[in-house]
């Protein structure tokens, strides 16, 4: 509003600097940064932080759960919608894949698409009800939260009377405790990185992909920076809202069906710890709640900063308390330090 | 007496204000003229604290005012009913009238002097309506006049009307400016904003012009003008600058877009257009008379309840601006360019191509090149002045904003395009530059519709004329390019239909 | 249709045109019908007591949310926050050794004090106040588990138990509170000229800044007083249950935006209602009354409450449309 220019500009317009961000006030730089700067202090004070077994391999099962759910938010976010229901989206598309393998006796990958289609589903549902009614997203996934909260308990009970299913696909342990280290190929033996990673990186890469290159993202994108400009630009804003729903829905399906893999159970409790990872991996990552933009790589980094966080706070010992409390202020500094960045910027006389 | 000397105002690549001069004395009104983009409304805001000058200065009886904010010009006695309207809906006209002092006693809202104080300000206006009633029940007049007296409520011995009658009706404005020449004999200075110069001349003591920016008349008695030369003013030497570039219409050849009769769930009546191709309609009217909303209408965004819309003599029954723009080739450039014509947080790259993106995508994904290469065809071809593709709409002048905004309907090789004020908030220079475009476009074949409230740049590039007044139209000319008979003749149109009500005024 | 602040009927609208009372025939419908289909056993001394006992803090929290839904903005940290001030309250009568009126004053203080933290932050930060208010949470849960750890506190003074128990005229005492607390919202925001400034701000920020009001000022204020009725609910939670740990308010979050959001409080901010979340906080309670009487597995209540308040807002939205094609 009181935008204020020091120097008068000459009569005709000049030409005008465009917004480049000086290297170090680039928020991922600051994240890698950080992230090499925790990795080292973890590791000088506890070497078993370095320790792959223990530490190095579960931390990226960790990350690749927590990057997808938070690859599920951002997809909302880039619209400047929420989705509040992503842990239970999570939880019932998982469910769906239990009683895929538990009455029908399929297989991982058909359980695993049956999972995905019903997120999917339902985050197109919360997209259409919010395009039709133009009721908030928050009120909107919120009460769905609300609803599938109490229908996973009821489906769980009636299905396998008990919070969890018995069985889990052919594959499922494979996923949850083997790395590409045991299979070989001869002496040739892969890395020590858990079966679970690749999905996470295909999702991270399949979703920059959409959003970068595809026109359907872009336009998801456009919807979010101005939604009457793109509905005056021939978007056809209301079906873009339902497919970023729906892209949200079939995201957190996933990170359900990689948490089922970690936790080695389809159970009704699972994503309940969804909602605060699923916003910090992408806000941290520079995802503003306005919607417009999106970083696919700035999740990443979120991702594995919090868990990176957890996992040596853990290791030194902290109790839940202290963990939480350095998650927030974590991310308070790092808000602020981003809106500082942002100030200065405009200082800099680069915006209006 | 409260003084304003040559104060600046520069907003990112544009100078709102560079050194306009205003006096102002008690007992009088003071029209404060200027065409679109002259820096009227950044003069008013500058002496209401909206926004902070950046150069000259601002005294109130010889001492000099320092205004941070709205507050403080509240508290210099500065009274201020803006362009934009600053009610809250939800409370009751009482309680907006006196919102910048609500009276306590304790903390507690004391109701009963909130109301006293309201009906003693709408009694000041002669105005006859309950303090209780929520402002969202009220009519844009009644909405108005309730503005009026907030700004009184403050016993304010200056008194800033920005445009106050563009939404009232006849009678409502003569009400109005009976108020005003009370406040006046009361010993107020009052300014008045106005693009309606016989308001103007009924009212005004003295006029101030701006142009581009400068006092060009400063404070001069309004008696020693006359409305040709207030006009000849505002416009100066820019409006016979201009070189158009040669056209011929087919007269012959069937109209691009025709409207038969047309009404709409906005209530426009039985409006009938064509536009042949090669061929510019100007559609002029007031602020209010339903143009843009008869636009959108074309487009599929209001309901159209009768008649129809056809596209190269073929009946079009268009649901969305997608289908609009890719089944029918019509592009709309739309008046409110911040808010529906461009993404002002995105590169200026994707601001032009957004139309296109089907058309250059290769299997589903949009190749940075190609995007690129489309993007600086349009920069080149408009002549858009950007520092890289990259950067961010919201970055450029207004001008330069207006030409992207219109780049994405050429990207999408619009047979009909419909152009809604579009040089609003642009400055002189870049005005003609705007229009030569314009006529250029039709000279290359394309059927232009101009919306446009701005009388001389209708006359300029129309070759007809309809004139639009209150959701119908009220009579279409020939357009012979005479700007003082073809004004004449338009505004008798206007007048016309307002003072007989219901009665269209024939072709 | 846009409400005004005071807790009864629109200024010249009639009563019976309005939300809040469809909202409270279809919940006296409810009542009536969940006392016949009990065979009155909800009329009970002894079960309608219970009824409002652990309706207190609904109430609360709602009306808790709802102010800062006045402003347009979120407090994700009401259910930590009213946690930390209740493991506060009851750490500092028994560690502390402090008297209970001395606990309760710095309950509340402390609600005051995180809620003024909040609203800084937001207008310093200039960032979302859903973003701060999910930071603070955070943090808020990490201190509220520090307080004690995984265990619980019991035994804490025995007054403040008694006040938690204690009955007047059949209404528990602590719901007399919720509900006097209730009408000073009201109060505050129909007749103070602070109330009016806070919706003056969220309706319209722009005309309120031109009006000379500080919008920092009414985010600030907003904030303050919601982490202040935090404070409260965290009050009535150690009086009315007896013991408190480290989980208490887990699950406060969503009922705190499920009652003004029932009650037809937008969140576009601007308007608040303040009867409205009042009788949500009754119908939420019906529904889990409902579940107990008739032994429904819990988890049908989410369902419900769910459905519930997506229904509200479809409906809200259909009565819109149809008003506006009305006119």
């Amino acid at each position: 509003m009181t935008a204020q220019v020091e120097t008068p500009a000459p009569p005709t317009e000049p030409p005008r600097r465009p917004r480049r961000i000086p290297l170090w006030a680039n928020p991922r730089v600051g994240l890698v940064v950080l992230l090499i700067l925790l990795v080292t202090l973890f590791s000088v004070i506890r070497p078993a932080f370095l320790d792959t077994r223990l530490t190095l391999t579960p931390l990226q099962s960790d990350i690749s759960v927590y990057l997808v759910i938070g690859l599920s938010q951002m997809s909302v976010l880039s619209l400047g919608h929420m989705n509040m229901a992503v842990g239970r989206m999570a939880a019932t598309s998982a469910f769906a894949m239990g009683l895929v393998h538990h009455t029908l006796g399929a297989g991982l990958l058909v359980s695993l698409a049956a999972g995905l289609v019903v997120g999917a589903l339902l985050g197109a549902l919360a997209g259409l009800i919010i395009s039709r009614t133009g009721v908030n997203s928050f009120v909107v996934t919120l009460a769905m939260d609300f609803a599938l909260v109490g229908l996973i308990t009821i489906l769980y009970t009636g299905v396998v009377d008990g919070v969890a299913f018995p069985t889990m696909p052919a594959g499922m342990e494979a996923l949850r405790f083997d790395t590409f280290a045991d299979y070989c190929v001869g002496d040739v033996c892969g890395p020590r990185i858990p079966l679970v990673v690749p999905f996470a990186i295909a999702a991270a890469l399949l979703t920059g992909l959409l959003f970068r290159w595809s026109r359907v993202g872009r336009e998801i994108l456009m919807t979010g920076a101005n939604s009457r400009a793109a509905e005056l630009s021939g978007i056809p804003t209301r079906s873009r809202v339902v497919q970023a729903h729906a892209l949200s829905g079939l995201l957190a399906a996933l990170a359900g069906f990689l948490l089922a893999a970690n936790n080695g159970a389809f159970s009704a409790s699972l994503g309940d710890g969804f909602l605060l990872p699923s916003f910090l991996a992408p806000v941290l990552g520079g995802t503003l709640l306005a919607g417009g933009a999106v970083s696919v790589l700035g999740t990443v980094l979120g991702a594995a900063l919090t868990q990176v966080i957890y996992k040596g706070l853990n290791l030194l010992q902290f109790q839940l308390d202290q963990l939480q409390l350095y998650i927030g202020l974590v991310l308070l500094a790092a808000l602020s330090l981003d809106r500082a960045r942002h100030v200065l910027a405009e200082r800099r006389g680069t915006t209006s | 007496m409260l003084v304003a000397e040559n104060l600046v105002k520069v907003f990112p690549g544009v100078r709102a204000l560079d050194g306009a001069t205003l006096t102002l004395r008690p007992g009088s009104v003071h029209a404060l003229l200027g065409e679109n983009g002259a820096g009227k409304s950044t003069l008013v805001k500058l002496l209401t604290g909206v926004y902070r000058p950046d150069g000259g200065r601002i005294t109130l009886d010889g001492s000099e005012l320092h205004l941070g904010g709205p507050l403080d010009a509240q508290r210099a006695g500065i009274g201020v009913v803006h362009q934009e309207r600053n009610l809250i809906p939800a409370f009751s006209v009482a309680e907006n009238v006196v919102l910048h002092h609500l009276p306590r006693r304790a903390g507690w809202l004391d109701r009963s002097r909130m109301r006293a104080e309201a009906r003693r300000c709408l009694e000041l206006l002669e105005v006859d309506l309950d303090p209780d009633t929520p402002v969202a029940r009220l009519s844009v007049a009644q909405g108005q006049l309730v503005e009026i007296a907030k700004a009184l409520s403050l016993d304010n011995k200056v008194l800033l009307l920005d445009e106050p009658t563009a939404s009232l009706t006849g009678d409502e404005a003569d009400r109005l400016y009976t108020v005003v020449r009370r406040l006046r004999d009361s010993g107020h200075a009052v300014v008045l904003v106005s693009h309606k110069l016989e308001e103007v001349f009924a009212v005004a003591d003295t006029v101030t012009v701006l142009r581009d920016g400068r006092s060009v008349a400063e404070a001069e008695p309004l008696a020693g003008f006359t409305q040709g030369q207030i006009v000849d003013l505002m416009v100066g030497r820019a409006f016979a600058s201009i070189e158009l570039p040669e056209r011929t219409s087919d007269t012959k050849a069937p109209p691009a877009l025709r409207l038969n009769g047309v009404s709409t769930a906005l209530g426009h009546r039985d409006v009938s257009l064509a536009v042949r191709p090669g061929e510019i309609l100007g559609l002029y009217g007031l602020v209010g008379a339903g143009r843009s909303e008869l636009a959108k209408a074309v487009l599929g965004l209001e309901r159209i309840t009768a008649g129809t819309v056809e596209v190269h003599g073929a009946t079009a029954r268009i649901r969305d601006v997608g289908e609009a723009l890719r089944r029918y080739r019509i592009g709309y450039v739309t008046e409110d360019r911040k808010d529906e014509g461009l993404f002002l947080e995105q590169p200026v790259t994707r601001n032009i191509a957004v139309t296109v993106w089907r058309r250059l995508a290769r299997a589903g994904l949009i190749p940075d090149r190609r995007e690129r290469a489309l993007a600086e065809t349009y920069v080149e071809r408009l002549g858009i002045r950007i520092s890289s593709p990259q950067q961010l709409a919201g970055q450029l002048s207004g001008g330069n904003q207006q030409k992207v905004s219109l780049a994405k309907w050429l990207a999408a090789d619009c047979d009909i395009l419909i152009v809604d004020e579009p040089t609003v908030g642009i400055d002189v220079r870049t005005k003609a530059a705007f229009h030569e475009l314009i006529a250029g476009l039709a000279a290359q074949g394309l059927a232009l519709l101009l919306i446009s409230s701005d009388l001389p740049e209708v006359v300029v590039l129309a070759d007809r004329i309809a004139v639009m007044s209150d959701l119908s139209v009220a009579g279409e000319l020939d357009n012979d390019h005479d700007y003082p008979r073809m004004s004449q003749q338009i505004i008798r149109m206007i007048h016309a239909e307002t003072h007989a009500e219901g009665e269209v005024a024939a072709t | 249709m846009t409400l005004t602040a005071t807790s009864r009927a629109t200024a010249s609208g009639r009563v019976w045109r309005t939300p809040e009372f469809t909202l409270g025939v279809i919940v006296a419908t409810g009542f009536v019908a969940l006392a016949f289909a009990t065979g009155g056993n909800l009329l009970s001394a002894g079960t309608l007591e219970a009824f409002f006992r652990f309706l207190a803090v609904p109430i609360v929290i709602g009306l808790s949310q709802m102010v800062v839904l006045a402003v347009g903005q979120m407090n994700l940290s009401v259910g930590a926050l009213t946690g930390f001030c209740a493991m506060a309250a009851a750490w500092l009568m028994l560690e502390a050794g402090l008297p209970a009126p001395i606990a309760v004053l710095a309950a509340l203080a402390l609600g005051l004090a995180v809620g003024v933290a909040n609203g800084a932050l937001v207008v310093l930060t200039r960032i979302n106040g859903f973003i701060v208010t999910l930071a603070t949470m955070t943090i808020i849960q990490g201190l509220r588990y520090g307080v004690n750890g995984p265990d619980t506190f019991q035994g804490y003074s025995e007054g403040l138990r008694a006040f938690g128990r204690a009955s007047i005229l059949g209404l528990p005492a602590v719901f007399l509170v919720a509900i006097a607390v209730a009408v000073l919202v009201a109060l505050f925001f129909s007749r103070t000229v602070t109330g009016r400034q806070l919706l003056a701000s969220g309706g319209s920020p722009f005309a309120a800044r031109l009006s000379g009001i500080s919008n920092d000022r009414s985010l600030i204020i907003a904030h303050a007083l919601s982490g202040l009725l935090a404070g409260v609910a965290a009050v009535i939670t150690v009086s009315a249950s007896g013991s408190v740990n480290a989980t208490i308010g887990d699950d406060l979050l969503l009922p705190s935006f499920a009652a003004p959001i029932i009650g037809g409080v937008a969140l576009t901010g601007g308007m608040v209602s303040v009867v409205g979340t009042v009788l949500a906080a009754f119908l939420v309670r019906l529904v889990d009354v409902m579940q107990a009487q008739f032994g429904i597995n819990p988890r049908w209540v989410d369902l419900i409450i769910g459905a519930v308040v997506l229904g509200a807002v479809l409906l809200g939205t259909v009565r819109q449309r149809m008003r506006e094609r009305a006119t």
